[in-house]
């Protein structure tokens, strides 16, 4: 990893998402500016745009990070190249048959997705390892070159390498890559034994197949967008952000594409413990509302709660440590309806950009979060700073449409379509922090997204939440996120054993291996050793549990009990009681191998008590605090200074988003040009 | 149930009743996600369990939107049987425990956990979390003993009982119950998860009544159900008045000798209500696939709730679907002290696809075929790898093919209709925990039941026994004579069955339902499990699906012609190349369409006797002659054989003469 020792240069993070390209810059003296341009066909070149329309000159660049969907786009649009899957003989269809679930119990009309690699592209060989590492069977090698003369006739150019047990022992799987690539030196070919080696076939398999279709499109862009940018005079490393919340270099990238698969919904959680964390919240939930959906992640003492559950078609997960992160149907655009018993009922449907709301003028007449908010006048008729104008009179009739049924007026029918979306959104916040044994109300909300600014204090109150941080830009908050992360690389390994009878001196030196791997992989990405660090945890549950919980322990084993002793604690935390008299046993040690980039100080603004500001003009709006319309001061967010505070009902308009502070609430400017909103009753 | 239509208008305001709706199902949902957590039983962890809130009288007001389906409409029975038990000696902080089937249970295994829920001294409602336990003890590990004389040699039979009392934990109650287990540290933990877990739904619907006031909660109980009442009554109002019936199988009753055992179901639709009938099902049999008025109604339900796959389930639904039981006595309606843990396998099973059958005719585009039959198979001995010869269990259930659906194929290799999340358990973990080595896991070649739209492939997994002694195998299974059928003229898929070195000298057929047979070191044990049935005529299927079946190595070229009449020649299968010879599958196509009615005609012992001499194998017998075998043996089952017949005859030649029904996809 190259950054410039004496690093004043611009840093340069882009978050290309589905529909924009955020960009985030942050100057040598700590300034910041964004830019957000529309995503194009190929991200390339988004990123290219993107960069240039924030007005930035690569050769300024010192250090250029980057957030991208490519990847999880590829496997939602399965678009990629055939890829072809090597099984041990037997078990041909280890990933078709998956384990076996639907995710919708009752509709049997809704399909189960296929898997990435059809029947016809897995092809089987004779070879056979047993659970203890034994190989029973060697790799037939007659059968191996026969599969290989398969693939080359059908062009292939990517193979997936899965045998039975590899986990154990890969020393088949990597003898059928040797032959692969004796006969086809081109070939990408992926191991399961060396992407994940974990227990559970399925899960090691499919984690395997998701990197070998992945890998010949993360390769070629990687290398393209790293060539470009040298041409453009860019002399750092391309770092790409991954999915357990760190980056990795290119070269990287390319050989565990799968860890890109979660690229996109990674940044707004690291942007929201960034935030959080300079405010000095150390706990924080992430609340990213945009116009179709939710994202919702937790930080706990500094640290963003990592899963290693995630998928993007369900049925074939991506092992890789990703950072949990909830997302829920319920946006700006979400559709108010009525259900057949006359119930009020708000989303998953979304009206999207198209046909959009019914206040876009589009004639949808359907009447989403945002109709009800304009009826409500908590957003202006206005909308990107005047490109938009939108229709009070076609968002109140959608509204009255939904209303009508439940006996409501426009204004009441709004105020409970937004109750309801709210109320839904907290049930999904309750989900992530009440329910794993977090009290919300040592937490801050970090407010951002199109629509987050708007619903989040509500959000709050109904969370009984005291404080909400709205940055400063709400719209591209995520590829911040991508700007101020450390190299990162997770590395497992299997330990099943007692807890009480594992020896201290084993385990130290498990993850003493461990260690190894990762500073391979660390130096190979050119980092020094002064800027590696490592961080170990062990994965217990009590014995005869299913599920194990991941507990971090010191830099050095000499004795169990302490891991022992906060297992137990955890586990009294998440599931409100633990078995101090029961075993317990380690299922896994882990290991997050770090490589910290040189981190800037962001511009902190000089506060002055008591600054002003002028509204530019008032809108009578509806709160759920009071019975009636109150008039209230509407600021630009550009005209508020550090150090300016007020109480609500204040309204605060920007390009990307606004801001609604109730009643009841005082709102504070702080020295990052955060809106920090206290709410005073809880 | 007079008059639904004039009842009182909802008293909550809409924004309050879908906060509270959408707060009880989070509430469930919650439950079910800490227990998946904490459990020990690994059936629990492949989520055999259901969470629910009840109302004081024991009604359902919201079941988890995960729960396994054969616990459906089965949780405000043992509410209230608890309710029964305690009367007013009922409070705050007591946990009561019940498994009993002949209570609203389903079967021993499946045990409850029901916590009164109290806020400020009053009575508000139940919390239960109901989960199966891997064994609840009995003659045989995993408490599935198919040679029960009664339930007692089943397992544990625990009518209501007090395990916590005023948040005291009786530990020798609790004791007692798991002493009477294989693993009694196991239920220990699966006891106090669960009872966390409804700890868990009683502080936050205590946290909803600080908020909306405890009257607001317990309108909002009873209203939730008024309003999934109403919502069902809604949609079935719309639906077309009529009487439908069919009928469906169990295999055997090994004492009564071979001939299927029928289970009739009929259904009333009339204005906004639906009622089922299972009167002249056949009288209690002598394995245990036997099912109490449990198991049996929650098979109506989960067959129904899938025909409004986005209703919320709730004691408002089980107002509208309603059952007459039949007799007692019955497969249907067993009594005390019937051995009826089999009931999944076989009542719930039958019931559950003759309710898809009944709604095909009234709801086409959700008509579902057959699907397979939940099955698991348990070896069970000493293993020798390990110092002092521990107890291994290798227990294994299997996923498999759906029916084939209106217009689109069946799901292949997926959890049976009893719980569609009873996934498969990986070999790697299985390999270490039984010296086991797992010889397959693939899907079946042509085990789909041909058809229009044909079913789902089964699966097959096996294996070799190693380093073992003392071994046993035992299985629950079904429909092996009982094959799993089609609908609308699509043809059956295949037995189900137990083989023990198939193909070697020493080969044996243990059938699909059997305990402890001996087993030993080197044998290779395997099952397939069914497709799904196929729908509509396979005559009529698209040649071109046809031919990417046969690329993909689904179907076979000799069954492509069998059974859909398409002929197909390869070109080179290295590079996917397979051509349709268009002319041989005309002329194929009609010769099978003007023979294949007269071929359940032939004499079934012919038949039999090609199966012997391996010139037909099985998949013809079953889906080109009806004709059904011990399959181990060759030797004939003709009762059953005429049985198949019929049924094959009703379910097949109306659309083979008149092609698809009204409602079909072209």
């Amino acid at each position: 990893m190259s950054t410039k020792e004496t690093d004043n240069g611009v840093r340069v993070a882009v978050d290309v998402g589905g529909t924009f390209t955020d960009v985030f810059v942050l100057d040598a003296d700590g300034h910041t500016h964004v830019a957000k341009t529309p995503s194009t066909p190929d991200p390339m070149d988004g990123v290219l745009k993107g960069v240039a329309a924030a007005g930035v000159d690569w050769k300024d660049v010192t250090l250029f990070s980057h957030g991208t969907t490519i990847a999880t786009n590829a496997l939602i649009t399965r678009k990629f190249p055939r890829a072809a899957m090597v099984i041990t003989e037997g078990f041909r269809d280890v990933i078709e048959i998956r384990r076996g679930n639907r995710d919708d119990l009752w509709d049997t009309y809704k399909e189960i997705a296929p898997p990435y690699i059809g029947r016809r592209d897995r092809l089987v060989v004779k070879e056979r390892i047993n659970y203890a590492g034994d190989v029973l069977t060697p790799v037939d090698e007659v059968q191996a070159r026969a599969v290989a003369n398969v693939i080359r006739k059908r062009g292939i150019k990517t193979v997936a390498v899965c045998f039975a047990n590899s986990y154990a022992n890969p020393d088949n799987e990597n003898r059928m890559r040797d032959i692969l690539l004796e006969e086809l030196p081109d070939l990408r070919v992926t191991t399961s034994s060396e992407v994940h080696p974990e227990i559970f076939e399925h899960e090691r398999f499919s984690t395997t197949v998701a990197n070998a279709v992945l890998s010949p499109i993360i390769a070629p862009y990687t290398e393209g967008l790293a060539r470009e940018l040298a041409d453009r005079g860019y002399a750092g490393d391309v770092l790409l952000l991954h999915s357990g919340g760190g980056v990795m270099t290119a070269k990287m990238a390319e050989k565990f594409a799968a860890r890109l698969a979660a690229s996109g919904i990674a940044a707004g959680a690291i942007a929201s413990r960034e935030i959080a964390s300079r405010c000095g919240f150390e706990n924080s939930i992430g609340f990213d509302m945009g116009g179709t959906s939710t994202d919702v992640s937790l930080a706990d003492r500094g640290e963003l709660r990592i899963t290693t559950e995630w998928y993007v078609e369900y049925g074939y997960p991506i092992c890789f440590p990703s950072i949990e992160v909830l997302t829920i149907g319920a946006g700006g655009g979400s559709i108010a309806w009525i259900d057949d018993a006359g119930s009020l009922r708000n989303g998953p449907q979304s009206a999207g950009a198209n046909p959009g709301p019914a206040c876009y003028g589009s004639g949808s007449g359907l009447a989403t979060n945002c109709d009800a908010n304009l009826v409500l006048g908590r957003i202006g008729t206005q909308l990107v700073g005047g490109a938009m104008t939108l229709d009070v009179a076609a968002a109140e009739a959608a509204v009255v449409a939904i209303g009508g049924p439940l006996g409501l007026n426009a204004e009441d029918a709004a105020l409970a379509i937004i109750q309801v979306a709210n109320a839904n959104m907290a049930d999904a916040v309750r989900l992530i922090s009440i329910r794993r044994g977090y009290d919300p109300r040592d937490f801050a909300l970090v407010s951002f997204g199109g629509a987050g600014p708007l619903h989040g204090v509500a959000l709050a109150k109904e969370l009984a939440i005291p404080t909400v941080i709205v940055p400063p830009h709400p719209g591209v908050t995520s590829a911040l996120g991508c700007l101020l992360v450390d190299v990162q690389h997770d590395i497992t390994k299997m330990y099943l054993k007692s807890a009480n009878e594992a020896e201290p001196a084993v385990v130290e030196e498990a993850f003493q291996e461990l260690e190894a791997s990762g500073r391979e992989r660390l130096e190979h990405e050119g980092v020094t050793p002064e800027q590696m660090s490592f961080q170990r945890f062990i994965d217990m549950r009590y014995q005869g549990q299913w599920r194990a919980m991941s507990v971090r322990v010191g830099s050095s084993i000499v004795s169990m009990d302490e891991a022992i002793k906060e297992f137990h604690a955890e586990h009294g935390r998440e599931h409100n009681y633990s078995r101090e008299d029961a075993p317990v046993e380690i299922y896994r040690l882990s290991l997050r191998a770090i490589g910290t980039t040189p981190k800037p100080e962001m511009g902190r603004r000089a506060v002055i008590e008591g600054s002003t500001a002028e509204p530019f003009e008032y809108r009578n709006a509806r709160y759920d605090e009071l019975p009636d319309r109150v008039s209230t001061p509407v600021f630009n967010r550009d005209d508020l200074p550090p150090g300016f505070e007020i109480d609500g009902p204040v309204i605060i308009d920007q390009l990307d988003s606004t801001t609604v502070v109730p009643p009841g609430c005082r709102a504070r400017v702080d020295e990052w040009m955060n809106i920090q909103i206290t709410i005073e009753e809880v | 149930m007079a008059n639904q239509e004039t009842k009182a208008a909802y008293t909550l305001d809409p924004v309050t009743f879908e906060v509270l709706k959408n707060a009880f199902v989070n509430i469930v949902d919650q439950m079910a996600e800490q227990i998946l957590r904490t459990c020990y039983s690994f059936v629990i962890y492949s989520r055999d369990f259901s969470s629910a809130l009840c109302d004081p009288n024991g009604d359902t007001v919201m079941q988890g939107s995960g729960d396994i389906a054969a616990h459906v409409g089965t949780l405000h029975f043992t509410a209230k049987a608890v309710i029964d038990a305690f009367g007013d000696d009922i409070n705050a902080g007591d946990v009561f425990v019940v498994n009993d089937p002949f209570a609203g249970g389903t079967h021993f295994n499946d045990t409850r956990v029901v916590r009164p829920i109290f806020y400020h001294g009053e009575l508000l409602g139940f919390s239960q979390a109901n989960g199966h336990w891997a064994d609840v003890g009995g003659a045989v590990p995993g408490s599935f003993n198919i040679k029960a004389l009664d339930h007692m040699g089943e397992g544990l039979r625990i009518t209501p009982v007090r395990v916590w009392d005023k948040d005291r934990y009786l530990a020798d109650v609790a004791h007692l119950i798991a002493s009477n287990t294989r693993a009694p540290k196991d239920i220990i933990g699966d006891l106090q998860a669960q009872a966390e877990a409804t700890r868990l739904a009683e502080r936050e619907i205590q946290r909803l009544c600080d908020k909306y006031g405890v009257n607001i909660i317990r309108t909002a109980f009873s209203e939730v159900q008024d309003y999934v009442e109403q919502l069902t009554r809604a949609r079935v109002k719309n639906l077309p008045d009529g009487e439908w019936e069919t009928e469906d199988y169990i295999d055997q009753d090994p004492v009564l000798g071979e001939g299927l055992i029928p289970i009739k179901i009929r259904l009333k639709i009339e204005g906004d209500s639906i009622h089922y009938d299972l009167s002249g099902s056949h009288p209690t049999i002598s394995t245990f696939l036997n099912a109490a008025f449990g198991g049996s109604f929650a098979a109506i339900v989960a067959g129904t709730k899938i025909q409004f796959p986005d209703l919320p389930l709730n004691s408002g639904f089980y107002r509208v679907v309603t059952l007459d039981w039949g007799p007692e006595g019955t497969v249907v309606n067993s009594v005390w002290p019937t051995p009826c843990a089999g009931f999944c396998s076989g009542p719930f099973e039958k019931i559950m696809n003759s309710v898809f059958e009944l709604w095909a005719s009234i709801l086409p585009e959700r008509a579902m075929a057959c699907t397979f039959n939940l099955e698991y198979l348990l070896v069970g001995g000493r293993d020798k790898r390990i110092e002092g010869l521990p107890y291994f269990m290798w227990y294994d259930w299997m996923v498999g093919g759906w029916g084939g659906r209106n217009g689109k194929d069946g799901y292949g290799a997926t959890g049976p209709v009893f719980g569609v999340q009873l996934g498969t358990q990986p070999f790697e973990g299985q390999e270490r925990l039984a010296p086991v080595l797992t010889t397959g896991h693939e899907l079946i070649q042509d085990s789909a039941g041909p058809g229009k739209w044909r079913g789902g492939l089964g699966a097959e997994k096996g294996g070799t026994l190693y380093s073992a002694e003392r071994a046993v195998v035992s299985y629950c299974c079904d429909r092996e004579r009982s094959v799993t059928w089609g609908l609308w003229g699509g043809l059956p898929s295949i037995p189900h069955g137990v083989w023990v070195n198939r193909g070697l000298e020493n080969e044996r057929y243990l059938g699909s339902i059997f305990s402890g047979e001996p087993i030993f070191e080197g044998d290779v044990f395997t099952r397939p499990s069914a497709g799904g049935g196929g729908i509509g005529d396979p005559l009529l299927r698209s040649v071109d699906d046809v031919l990417e079946d046969v690329i993909d190595e689904y179907v076979s070229i000799a069954r492509a012609k069998t059974d859909y009449g398409v002929v197909v020649r390869e070109t080179d299968a290295d590079l996917c190349e397979y051509e349709i010879d268009h002319e041989a599958t005309q002329a194929t196509r009609i010769s099978i369409a003007q023979d294949r009615e007269g071929w359940l005609d032939v004499d079934a012992e012919s038949i039999a006797q090609k199966y012997r001499d391996r010139e037909l194998n099985e998949m013809d017998l079953v889906r080109q002659y009806g004709v059904i075998l011990d399959w181990g043996s060759g030797e004939l089952l003709p009762k059953t054989t005429e049985q198949f017949r019929t049924m094959l005859r009703r379910r097949s030649f109306d659309f083979w003469r008149n092609g698809m029904p009204t409602g079909a996809r072209a």
